[in-house]
């Protein structure tokens, strides 16, 4: 485990990375040596370790080891003893002395710039950069503060310079911090963890102290400077010569060779020349005020016009008021009327005085360049104390359209009214398709593919216009018109058209399924009939029906199980599979993100049950499922369970059927389960196929686009599509698009259409429209129930137990058939106290292999790929935590547990807590203190050894709890599962079995669930039992079932 | 080279065709403005009315060709007086000399008087662009601005054409109404009046013009940040603001920061400014977006 930091210094992004110590803190080693120099840090990770770190996850960046060096680090320090990041590296010191700052030397690598860009980009949106890699929230902060330069360097905010280094001087690109950028930065340097300035010099003997806005304007700068070296690409061997200065300055400014050649009283010339030259933008970047346009609208006359039309139709007054503004930069709060500055004698003139500012010449020469961006502007320079500006709605309208876009551009703050957006105003006049359903023809149930006539109606919001409003809206020809209350813009087109539609009855005509799209808004806003925007469509009978069953107005018929149909559904599980029923009948693909542990499987199972009774013998097809290898067992085994009478086939390991043989095979079953491996490899294989219908489970591993997986399954043929995940997919806009288009194709438009349309405007500016359009387009196709919706919460038990039935890797099935093999053969010679004892040890070895190879061969071999139930583990976990829920982890194998925590640790980059045998009784109390604690910072996963924990704690801030391993006794097993499932829990638990199929772990379990009687009376007697079955039973007990294998 | 005829510099005797080639000037300054008219302003292309007027024939498209080719190497503006060197066919550069009369403090004070009433004229002159009614309130004064023929203008050039402005001087001319689009003060300086003078006369500002000038260089230093001593605070930093990106999307119009400043005084380079800048500027748009 290491995490990485990154200080900055002398244009360097330093990198360093803390690890835990190899043995714990002792005083001794403390900072307050005699030697001159910092003592260094216990958690410094070092050149080695940070090398190994990088080359996890950055290729093609070659870094020798003479490149890094010691730098002082300064860090809250307690009784000599740093304060480590996290307690990932080390807890924090138990003595209750204050904290003071103190030096330690570091092993830090000085990165170029375009290193730096590469790992930040990489830190972007995560923390763990590779198993064991994590990135400190200092390292999260550079990599905001790129993308901060990213954007100001899109928009162009930059400009050359020539800026003296070390005695020489560079042609360097500078980020030119005006307006809102301004502002930006501010807020961005006050959030910089302290840790990013907290590096010096190693004979520096006081800790920095300089200023985050000055870093990280620096840093912005060293970001901007590169990005705009356009020509960095080229670097030529020999030495140019240039005709001019100003030749040599421009491809300094484009290369990397930024260094400048010449006299130097020449080039200090020049330089002033170039400050001369930028000096009126730089005089708004260096004001402590900006210049602000605040657009106000006339005063609502009080008394309402009486009649009809006029009474929602006002002309109001026309008289609207553009004022001038100074407002502070570093408060933006405060906002001081220009006229403050014409008197010297009011009110506010004195918080205007400050160094090195001239607030009327600032202000005049800031309204002399928005007077060339508006004639209004201009105008009214020609008083001598200029103040504003009246304008009528027209102009109010240029305003908000045109003007308040080029001002902000120039670096002026504009401030509109609230019912204006991006867009235009909120509200706008819009056309709606008004249906009237046909009879449904007599049994033929309904059709997408119907071609239905409509009547356009004109509409504001939801209310209709009537044709007499819309005429003395005409009258008025104002661009921005007050209706009932709140303004609307209208073009004269936009009213003509709507009013022709009113007296011609303007029809339209479409499919059901065009009537669908219209309705959900597919293929964006921009989509008008003859000039209004068109918004929705209101419709009557069946096809209102539809349409308000898709938005959830109105409930879908709810449908039984079918008769072979082994279990109960609880009520929102008939729900769940009916829904899934009523979207792929009428041919929508549908998503089923439920919970996890709520029952996607059993729902999903009913539905291809109930196709498959009422399917015709002859033409029913196969149904595709997908999944993840680790998942694949069980699956077999809950369609065993519930629906035994659906003949499942596996299509998986090297002994699958292939081409013809395949296609004749999958026609005979009802559910064909694959991987999402196969889905590429067997691709050719799989397009054959005509299905019934696709499914993917754990459908978040087509969340990338551009996977072949994903491409692969795109690409296949089926009457209906359907998604399983119990990850949050519809709040991570990025993914969303793959699962979609998989479901509903076209739906959200090209990839780059929603790149555009939704995916940018919403993760880059917070777009409340893109947010509430893309929920209205994808709701009506994904079903989310949580374990804690009040409606959810009644169906459901307190304590639910599941078995996780997972698949062993090929290297745990051979070395589980080699055990197996060696204990058959000594079974045969040996009896008595010697065969009792061979028993166990039997049963104990094919344990550990079933846990992972590595606790069996107990050699600290790699833990990841190597078990099966570790994969499930990890992705049952994820589910978990993306939940914000906690989990305990039990396991009767002290080994076992640590391999677990590692792992755990190194991928999820978070503390997991570990109680066994070893632990003191004051660091037990304190574990379990934090892991109830349940705030944001405490440990979400608990491991625990079954003997120390599996009794006495309360932890009840867990509601799951996986038993990794199982104890053959149920009482053990459910004491253990009490730490969670006591007084004081609020939650449903649930209760995780994890079982490797085919092996003894599903044989013994079995034999329990057959013979209640046996476990009943093996209580507190653990394995013993076991040992009395006869040679037969045990061989058969141990053997691998075929079923078990995996890749 | 015989003084028995009428030469012009390039050798091109009236009469005879004994052509004497111009030696090609390397980094010299270069005009911007594409082919057609100098002077994209009204003000820019009064300055150059002024020359036209002389009626110097093919000398004024000479003078352009000068002023493009980069044959002008170096041009120096002091109060009333621009002086230059231009390269012609001689190896010696020839020496320019441009002096326009002063006004004297009384009259300034009239202009700044009659400029100070309106907020318009000192914005926008701060803004770099000089508002047409300006020439009113000089001719209201019996004054003008710019350079009425002899009266007001006196020019120089140390070669050997008869012709005086020679093309040269036009040269020069043609840079210089470049550089009045940029800056519209400089018509003022050639008047007698500095800019911060000016502007300190029509605002009536208390500074003085050389606080004015430090200000713009004087980066005010920020205030020392000590560091926190708590762990909390120094790991982990604050809770980031929403929407701290702004709009990132591709501006419609490149480089509008240089076209806010103008063209870089005097350029030199081989290729022209602004449309160097606008490569840099639209290349580095997409290179932002890729790390953003």
């Amino acid at each position: 485990m290491i995490i990485l930091h990154a200080g900055f210094q002398e244009k360097h992004l330093l990198l360093w990375g803390e690890t835990a110590p190899s043995e714990p803190f002792t005083a001794k080693r403390s900072s307050k040596k005699k030697s001159d120099k910092p003592a260094r840090l216990i958690y410094d990770a070092g050149a080695d370790g940070l090398l190994t770190a990088l080359s996890e996850f950055l290729s093609g960046i070659k870094i020798e080891k003479s490149e890094f060096e010691n730098v002082s680090l300064w860090l809250p320090t307690v009784d000599g003893q740093p304060v480590a990041s996290s307690v990932l590296i080390a807890d924090p010191p138990e003595s209750k002395s204050p904290p003071v700052l103190a030096a330690w030397t570091v092993t830090a690598l000085p990165l170029a710039t375009v290193e730096a860009i590469e790992l930040l980009s990489l830190c972007a949106d995560k923390s763990l950069l590779s198993p064991g890699v994590v990135a400190g929230l200092d390292l999260a902060y550079w990599a905001m503060a790129m993308r901060f330069a990213g954007a100001m360097t899109v928009r162009q905010q930059l400009l050359p310079a020539v800026v003296k280094e070390d005695d020489k001087h560079h042609a360097r690109w500078l980020p030119v911090f005006v307006g809102p950028d301004a502002e930006r930065a501010a807020k961005l340097a006050r959030v910089m963890p302290h840790v990013c300035r907290a590096m010096s010099a190693a004979d520096v003997t006081t800790p920095p102290d300089n200023a985050a806005a000055g870093l990280l304007a620096d840093f912005v700068g060293l970001i901007v400077d590169f990005l705009a070296r356009v020509d960095r690409e080229n670097q030529p061997t020999k030495k140019r010569s240039f005709n001019s200065l100003h030749d040599q300055w421009l491809n300094a400014l484009r290369t990397m060779n930024s260094e400048l050649a010449g006299k130097e009283t020449e080039l200090l010339q020049f330089a002033a020349q170039t400050r001369d030259w930028r000096r009126p933008v730089e005089v708004t970047t260096s004001s402590p005020f900006r210049l602000c346009f605040r657009l106000e609208e006339p005063i609502e006359p009080k008394t309402e016009l009486a009649p009809s039309a006029r009474r929602s139709v006002s002309a109001s007054s026309n008289q609207w008021h553009v004022r001038y503004l100074l407002q502070s930069a570093d408060d933006p709060s405060l906002l001081i009327p220009v006229a403050d500055v014409w008197n010297a004698k009011a009110k506010q003139a004195a918080v205007l005085k400050r160094p090195n500012f001239n607030a009327r010449e600032f202000l005049l020469s800031s309204l002399g360049q928005a007077a060339s961006i508006s004639p209004h502007i201009e105008q009214s320079l020609k008083s001598s104390a200029p103040a504003g500006y009246d304008l009528d709605s027209t102009a109010a309208f240029e305003f908000l359209q045109e003007k308040a876009w080029l001002l902000e551009q120039s670096g002026f703050n504009v401030m509109l009214p609230a019912w204006w957006t991006r867009k235009g105003t909120k509200l706008r006049l819009s056309a709606r398709a008004n249906v009237k359903s046909p009879k449904l023809q007599g049994g033929g149930g309904l059709s997408l593919s119907e071609i239905i006539k409509f009547d356009y109606e004109v509409a504001l919001g939801d209310e209709t216009l009537s044709l007499k409003e819309l005429e003395a809206l005409a009258k008025l020809k104002e661009p921005l018109v007050r209706i009932r209350g709140q303004w609307v813009q209208l073009s004269a087109e936009e009213i003509q058209t709507a009013i022709e539609f009113w007296k011609k009855k303007a029809t339209g005509k479409a499919s059901v399924r065009e009537l669908v799209h219209m309705s959900l808004g597919v293929g964006g806003k921009g989509k008008s009939v003859k000039g209004i925007a068109f918004e929705g469509v209101n419709a009557d009978g069946w096809i209102g029906d539809l349409l308000a069953q898709l938005d959830g107005r109105k409930a879908f018929q709810e449908l039984e199980p079918a008769k072979n149909f082994n279990g109960t559904l609880r009520p929102y599980q008939t729900r769940g599979s009916s829904w899934l029923s009523f979207l792929t009948d009428i041919g929508f693909g549908a998503c089923l993100a439920d919970d996890m542990g709520l029952g996607k499987t059993i729902q999903t199972l009913t539905k291809i049950q109930r196709d498959w009774q009422s399917g015709d013998k002859k033409t029913r097809r196969p149904v595709l499922l997908v999944c993840p290898m680790s998942v694949m067992g069980n699956w077999q085994k809950e369609a065993a369970r519930f629906t035994p009478d659906l003949p499942v086939m596996i299509h998986h390991g090297l002994t699958r059927a292939k081409g013809a043989a395949f296609k004749k095979e999958a026609a005979k079953h009802a559910i064909v389960i694959s991987s999402y491996s196969l889905l590429h490899r067997d691709q050719a294989i799989l397009e054959g196929m005509d299905w019934q219908g696709i499914i993917l489970d754990e459908a978040q591993n087509i969340k990338n686009a551009e996977t072949k997986q994903s491409k692969a399954a795109r690409s296949l043929k089926s009457e209906y599509r359907a998604a399983l995940t119990g990850t949050p997919v519809e709040n991570n806009v990025g993914d969303l698009w793959s699962v979609m288009e998989f479901l509903n194709p076209g739906f959200l438009g090209t990839q780059a259409e929603f790149k555009r349309n939704f995916f940018m405007p919403i993760q880059t500016q917070r777009d409340e429209q893109a947010t509430a359009q893309l929920k209205r387009l994808t709701s009506p196709f994904i079903l989310r129930r949580l374990k804690t919706d009040k409606t959810i919460i009644s169906d459901l038990p307190e304590k639910m137990e599941m078995k996780t039935f997972c698949t062993l890797t090929k290297e745990q099935a051979s070395l589980y058939a080699a055990v197996a093999e060696d204990a058959g053969k000594s079974l045969e010679s040996s009896d008595g106290i010697q065969r009792k004892g061979l028993v166990l040890a039997t049963l104990m070895k094919l344990k550990q292999v079933c846990n992972h190879p590595a606790q069996f061969l107990g050699d600290n071999s790699a833990i990841p790929g190597r078990s099966g139930k570790l994969a499930r583990l990890t992705e049952m976990l994820e589910e978990v935590l993306a939940s914000n829920e906690r989990a305990l982890i039990f396991t009767q194998f002290t080994e076992m547990g640590g391999i677990i925590q590692r792992y755990l640790q190194e991928n999820f980059g978070h503390e997991v807590l570990f109680l066994h045998g070893g632990v003191t009784q004051k660091n037990r109390v304190r574990m379990v203190e934090r892991f109830q604690k349940n705030t944001p910072g405490s440990p979400p996963v608990f491991i625990l050894s079954l003997k120390a924990g599996g009794t006495g704690l309360n932890l009840t801030a867990a509601n799951h709890v996986f038993h990794f391993d199982r104890w053959w006794n149920p009482a053990v097993e459910n004491q253990a599962t009490d730490r969670a499932f006591r007084i004081g829990q609020q939650r449903n638990v649930q209760v995780h079995k994890f079982l490797c199929a085919g092996t003894l772990e599903e044989k013994i379990d079995e034999m329990i669930e057959r013979k209640s009687e046996i476990a009943s009376s093996i209580v507190g007697t653990g394995e013993g039992w076991l040992t009395e079955l006869s040679t037969k039973e045990l061989k058969n007990l141990f053997a691998l079932r075929a079923d078990a294998i995996g890749e | 080279m015989g003084r028995y005829g009428r030469y012009d510099d390039d050798g091109y005797r009236y009469g005879y065709y004994s052509y004497r080639k111009k030696i090609k000037a390397t980094g010299g300054i270069k005009a911007q403005s594409k082919r057609g008219a100098f002077g994209e302003t009204w003000w820019a292309k009064r300055w150059i009315g002024t020359l036209e007027s002389f009626n110097i024939g093919e000398r004024l498209n000479r003078g352009k060709s000068y002023a493009r080719s980069g044959q002008v190497l170096s041009i120096d503006i002091t109060k009333g007086q621009v002086k230059s060197r231009v390269q012609g066919s001689f190896n010696d550069p020839y020496k320019i000399t441009i002096k326009l009369k002063e006004l004297d403090a009384s009259n300034w004070g009239k202009i700044t008087s009659a400029l100070g009433s309106q907020a318009i004229f000192a914005a926008k002159l701060m803004a770099g662009e000089m508002p047409q009614e300006i020439e009113q309130v000089f001719q209201s004064n019996s004054l003008s601005l710019f350079p009425e023929k002899l009266r007001d203008l006196e020019t120089d050039c140390s070669c050997p054409d008869w012709s005086n402005p020679c093309k040269h001087i036009a040269a020069v001319y043609f840079l210089l109404a470049e550089e009045f689009d940029r800056d519209p003060f400089l018509l003022f300086k050639l008047r007698g009046l500095e800019r911060e003078e000016l502007i300190a006369a029509l605002g009536k500002f208390t500074r003085s013009a050389t606080e004015a000038a430090d200000e713009s260089v004087a980066e005010t230093a920020l205030p020392p940040e000590p560091l926190t001593a708590k762990a909390n605070s120094f790991w982990q930093g604050g809770v980031f603001p929403e929407n701290i990106f702004g709009e990132v999307r591709i501006p419609p119009v490149n480089a509008a920061l240089i076209t806010r400043l103008g063209n870089f005084p005097f350029w030199r380079g081989e290729e022209a400014f602004s449309e160097a800048m606008d490569s840099i500027y639209s290349k580095a748009s997409t290179e932002g977006l890729n790390v953003f």
